[in-house]
Parts: structure tokens; C-alpha cells; sequence
């Protein structure tokens, strides 16, 4: 049996040890999609380990720290090859010309933050990886439709391409799913301290990044967004959408998935708008901006499928 | 529960006369109990010299046993009550009519996140809570004297609460305590990118490039293993910072250290440009 041994010291194997065959995976229900069942045919080993993978993110039960890496390293790279594309230095020239009407109107000021972003986006694709985070789907910039129409170019999100407001509403809400998605599984880390120290501290910039882009929004007419970057209400209207003209209803459909429950009142059992000390008028909002939730890794597989080629589940 | 959640207050002075007093502080010395000494306990005594920052007596102390999350909480809860009662006396402030639109709209939620957060958190803890912090209010007053000082001193306290909530989560045993802080920490996250954001456009530039400061290299690691990887402190280090800055009168000490093993401090700069 096979550990992998990184700085963290042995990590769960959950996936190596799972005996791997065509049939059984596809018995468990591996999506037959042409990537994989070409992988299959070929009973190429990190093809088939990748259809279990996919399964895992999935599951009810906790994931396992490997599980856990893989999946933060499938978004980080998702988040990173965005922004690669939207700033035209992807290795993927198909990638650079689709956003290129949108990259001509991005503000001088704005480019800056757009640049420290990706940096650490590819930061993180590197930490992850250094640490023992696997790239099971073997993804790269060729994966992904960021129009979110699983490759057929024509989705949703296609106005990113040619729009600004439409554009950093994407951004924020590809920033808002990484910080849901860190704080979901930090449970799943407790076993492993050291691990979970480094996805907070991952979380944390994420959530940075989210506020600047918010903030940006907010300066270039969205209204309904916080300067200070957080989160009012949930559903629909924590996107902040109202600046972003005739948006498709498939994008207002993942937005309402995006900030599903942001609204959450509740912490610890306890109504927080019910709390004593707080200035006449300021909830329910502050109370929700207060607190960041989580999500599972089943809602952000949800979310995020439509703008991976490759199935995630 | 734990004997380790319990607290002795000492009320008066008169308690500390009392054998009775000396074995309940011996008991719960041994099994990591707190013993908090209410503010003002020694106001009354004669001759009395604090040694508390700030001078002058009063405040009292808390020892915090971070060998347990009730300990992890309330050091929490601490720096939640520094947060809220600056941005409390931010918006209250004379200064506060010379900041500009945004910064206001950005200091009241500010003031509102954090008074949420110290409410709760006093809350959850009920009666294992320490006390309501003392401090020095001409210190306060001094992070008060212009909206560049206002700034400079709320990102201070923003990227210190990062460093934190990121440096004690891993001591944290209770999950859902964990998911809490976690859902806090974010926050403080976005309020500190905000106000370093609101700075770097007027102009602080210290350890950042320009356009960058939201999440500059001074606070996100550039270099090394842990490119990308944002603020942490060990709780030692940040409560070293809380006493330098003079704000808080009562004495906070850590009693027990947290069960785990320390990482290396990664933390903002100090002083803050």
C-alpha cells in the first residue's frame, strides 16, 4: 500500500487504496464523459484514479485531507487560469482572445490588483502542490469554458468576455465560491494542524481578494455593494448584480447558488440580530456582513461544473 | 466540562485575605482554571502601584488557559472587544465628520461587524466569559487625532485580527467552534483589505506596490515555501502587540499555553507604515 509522504507527514490515503477497474468505476457511476471513457479504454491509471476523485468531492461524509487538497487545488487552478485569461498571459492563446474585447476596458488603476490577484492564485496552484495536492483531472488552461457552457463557449458568463461590470461580478463571485469552499472544509483539516493553519491562511486572502474586487465594483456604479467588502444578505441580492445589464438567467441562477445562505442569522444557535448593544438600524445587514458561511463540497462542485470541461462529480 | 472552564473572580480585596481564596486559586492554578481580578479591583487600595500599561492603577488582569476552546474563545473575545471599542469611539469621534463619505460608510460597518462579533462571542461563552476589558482613554483618544491616524490604526487592528483567528484555529478541538472562527475571520479579512485599499489610494505605500495593498506582499508572503499564504500569530505574539500598543489597562496574560504545536509567527508589519 502506497502513503504519501509530504512536510504534513503521511497523509490518508483515501484514494490510492481503493483497488481501481474499468468496471468497477463505471459501476460506481463515473460520468462517461469522452475524456474520461477514453481514459478508461486505456485503463490509464491516473485517469481512473481521477473518476474516484471525482466521486469523492461528492460524498457526504468528510472528506479526507488528500481529498480536501486535491479539491482546493482544482479551484485554485480554475481561479488561476481565469485570471491568466482575463490578463491574456494564458498558455492557451484561444483563452487570451476570447477576453480580449473586456481586456482593452479594464481601468490602468485596476490592473494592479488584477496582477496580485493571479499572482497568487499561481502561488497557491504551487503550495498546494508542493504540499501533496494532486491534480486528478489533470487540468490546465485548455479545461475550462469560463462562459460556464462545460465547453461549448456559449454560456451564461459569456458578456465576461466583453463587459466590465459583468466581468468583475464574475470575478467576485469566482472569489466569494474559494472563500466558501476554504471555510466548508477546515473541519475536515482538524486532523491534520498543520494543513489547517496553511488552508486558513489560504482563506484569508482569498476572502482579500473578494473584498477589492467587491470594492471595485463598488466604484464603478455598483451600488448595492459594500465598500467594505463584505457580504449583505444572500441569495440574488448579495450578488449585487443591478449594475450588470440584462444579465441570463443561467448567470442569476449561479449567482443564487453562489451566496445561498448568506443570509444565515443564526451563529452558534444563537439569532445574532437579537444580541444587545447594536445600533438602532443596522440589522438584519450587519448581522449577516458579520459572518461569512460556508459550503459544501457538493454545492461548490454545483456551482463550479458548468466552467470545468471534465466532470467534477 | 472541564474544571478548566471555571472562573474565580475576585471582587474586593477583601477576598484576598481569606485562606479559603488562597486554596480555591491554588485548585484552580492546577487543573487550568481562570482567575480574573475585576477592573478596578485595586482602586481602592492604598499605596497600590500598577504595573498594568498605562499607569496608574485599575484595570485589573485575565489569565487566559488556551489549553481548551472556552481559553482559545475568549482571547477571541478579547481582541473583539479592542476592535469594537475602537471603532466605537471611530464613529464617535470628533475626527470621524472629517473622513470622507466612504470611510465613513467603511468605519460604521466596521464598528457594526465588530460590536456583532464581541456580543457574540460573549454570548457563547455565558458565564465561562472574561471580564469587559479596561482601557486607557487617553491612549484610545490618540488613535484618534486625524483620519490618516484613524486608518493607519485600523489596519493595525484588522490584519492583527487575521493573524489571530489564522494562528489559533489549528488549537481549536470543537468543530463547530472551528467553522465559527472560520466565518469570522474572513470578515476581518475583507475589513482589512478595505481599509488597506482606502490607504494605498491616499497614498501609503510602505511594503506594498501601488494598487496592491488590499492584500500587498508585506501581509501575503511573496517569497519562499509560503508564497501566498496570508498573516498568523501565535497568540503570545499578538497579545505582545495588544500590551505595547497601551490601549488595554486590564493585564491579559496567557495562564495555560494552547495544546499543540506552535508554527512559525508570520505577521504584519510592526510598526504599522
Amino acid at each position: 500500500m502506497e502513503h504519501t509522504e509530504t512536510i504534513f507527514g503521511r497523509i490518508e490515503p483515501d484514494i490510492t487504496q481503493r483497488l481501481v477497474t474499468r468496471r468497477e468505476a463505471i459501476l460506481k457511476g463515473a460520468a462517461v464523459g469522452s475524456t474520461i471513457a477514453a481514459g478508461l479504454a486505456m485503463a490509464s491509471a491516473p485517469i481512473a484514479l481521477a473518476a474516484l476523485s471525482r466521486e469523492a468531492f461528492g460524498q457526504s461524509a468528510p472528506l479526507s485531507v488528500q481529498a480536501v487538497l486535491n479539491f482546493a487545488l482544482m479551484l485554485e487552478i480554475f481561479e488561476n487560469e481565469f485570471y491568466k485569461a482575463v490578463l491574456g498571459i494564458s498558455a492557451v492563446s484561444a483563452q487570451n482572445a476570447a477576453f480580449a474585447p473586456v481586456r482593452a476596458t479594464v481601468p490602468a488603476t485596476a490592473l494592479p490588483a488584477i496582477m496580485q490577484i493571479q499572482k497568487h492564485e499561481t502561488e497557491h496552484v504551487a503550495f498546494l502542490t508542493a504540499n501533496g495536492a494532486v491534480n486528478t483531472l489533470n487540468l490546465d488552461g485548455t479545461s475550462f469554458d469560463f462562459t460556464g457552457a462545460r465547453g461549448a463557449g456559449n454560456g451564461p458568463f459569456a458578456q465576461a468576455t466583453t463587459d466590465l461590470n459583468f466581468l468583475l461580478l464574475t470575478a467576485q463571485g469566482a472569489e466569494d465560491t474559494g472563500v466558501r469552499a476554504y471555510k466548508g472544509q477546515a473541519p475536515a483539516l482538524q486532523v491534520n494542524p498543520p494543513v489547517l493553519e496553511a488552508a486558513l491562511r489560504i482563506h484569508s486572502v482569498e476572502a482579500r481578494h473578494a473584498s477589492k474586487i467587491r470594492r471595485l465594483r463598488r466604484m464603478t456604479g455598483a451600488s448595492g455593494v459594500k465598500y467594505s467588502g463584505t457580504i449583505t444578505g444572500g441569495g440574488i441580492t448579495a450578488a449585487g448584480a443591478a449594475n450588470v445589464a440584462n444579465p441570463p438567467q443561467g448567470a442569476l441562477d449561479a449567482l443564487t447558488l453562489i451566496y445561498a445562505g448568506e443570509d444565515n442569522l443564526i451563529q452558534g444557535g444563537v439569532d445574532v440580530t437579537t444580541l444587545p448593544n447594536q445600533a438602532s438600524g443596522v440589522n438584519p445587514n450587519a448581522a449577516t456582513e458579520a459572518f461569512d458561511e460556508p459550503l459544501t463540497a457538493a454545492q461548490v462542485v454545483a456551482i463550479v461544473q458548468p466552467f470545468f470541461i471534465p466532470s467534477l462529480s | 466540562m472541564s474544571d478548566s472552564s471555571k472562573t474565580f473572580v475576585v471582587s474586593s480585596t477583601g477576598q484576598l485575605w481569606k485562606a479559603s481564596t488562597r486554596r480555591s486559586f491554588l485548585k484552580l492554578l492546577g487543573v487550568g482554571g481562570t482567575i480574573v481580578l475585576a477592573p478596578g479591583l485595586f482602586e481602592a487600595c492604598d499605596g497600590y502601584t500598577a504595573t498594568a500599561p498605562g499607569g496608574g492603577g485599575g484595570g485589573g488582569s485575565a489569565s487566559l488557559d488556551l489549553s481548551n476552546d472556552t481559553g482559545i474563545l475568549n482571547y477571541a473575545y478579547a481582541l473583539e472587544q479592542l476592535e469594537a471599542a475602537f471603532y466605537t469611539a471611530v464613529v464617535g469621534s470628533a475626527t470621524f465628520a472629517l473622513l470622507n463619505a466612504e470611510q465613513q460608510e467603511v468605519m460604521t460597518d466596521l464598528r457594526n461587524h465588530e460590536v456583532i462579533h464581541r456580543e457574540f462571542l460573549k454570548a457563547a461563552l455565558g458565564g465561562s466569559a472574561i471580564g469587559a476589558l479596561a482601557l486607557n482613554p487617553t491612549a484610545v483618544a490618540a488613535t484618534l487625532t486625524s483620519a490618516a491616524v484613524i486608518l493607519k490604526n485600523a489596519e493595525a487592528f484588522e490584519d492583527l485580527g487575521v493573524s489571530a483567528y489564522n494562528g489559533a484555529g489549528k488549537y481549536l478541538t470543537d468543530s463547530g467552534h472551528l467553522t465559527l472562527a472560520g466565518k469570522i475571520v474572513s470578515v476581518e479579512a475583507r475589513h482589512a483589505a478595505a481599509i488597506r485599499d482606502i490607504r494605498d489610494a491616499l497614498g501609503v505605500t510602505g511594503g506594498t506596490a501601488v494598487g496592491t495593498r488590499f492584500a500587498g506582499d508585506d501581509v501575503v508572503a511573496s517569497t519562499g515555501a509560503n508564497a501566498g499564504l496570508d498573516v498568523k500569530l501565535e497568540p503570545s505574539s499578538v497579545l505582545s502587540r495588544v500590551a505595547s500598543t497601551g490601549l488595554v489597562t486590564t493585564s491579559l496574560s496567557i495562564g495555560k499555553p494552547p495544546t499543540g504545536t506552535a508554527t512559525p509567527d508570520a505577521g504584519p508589519p510592526s510598526p504599522t507604515p
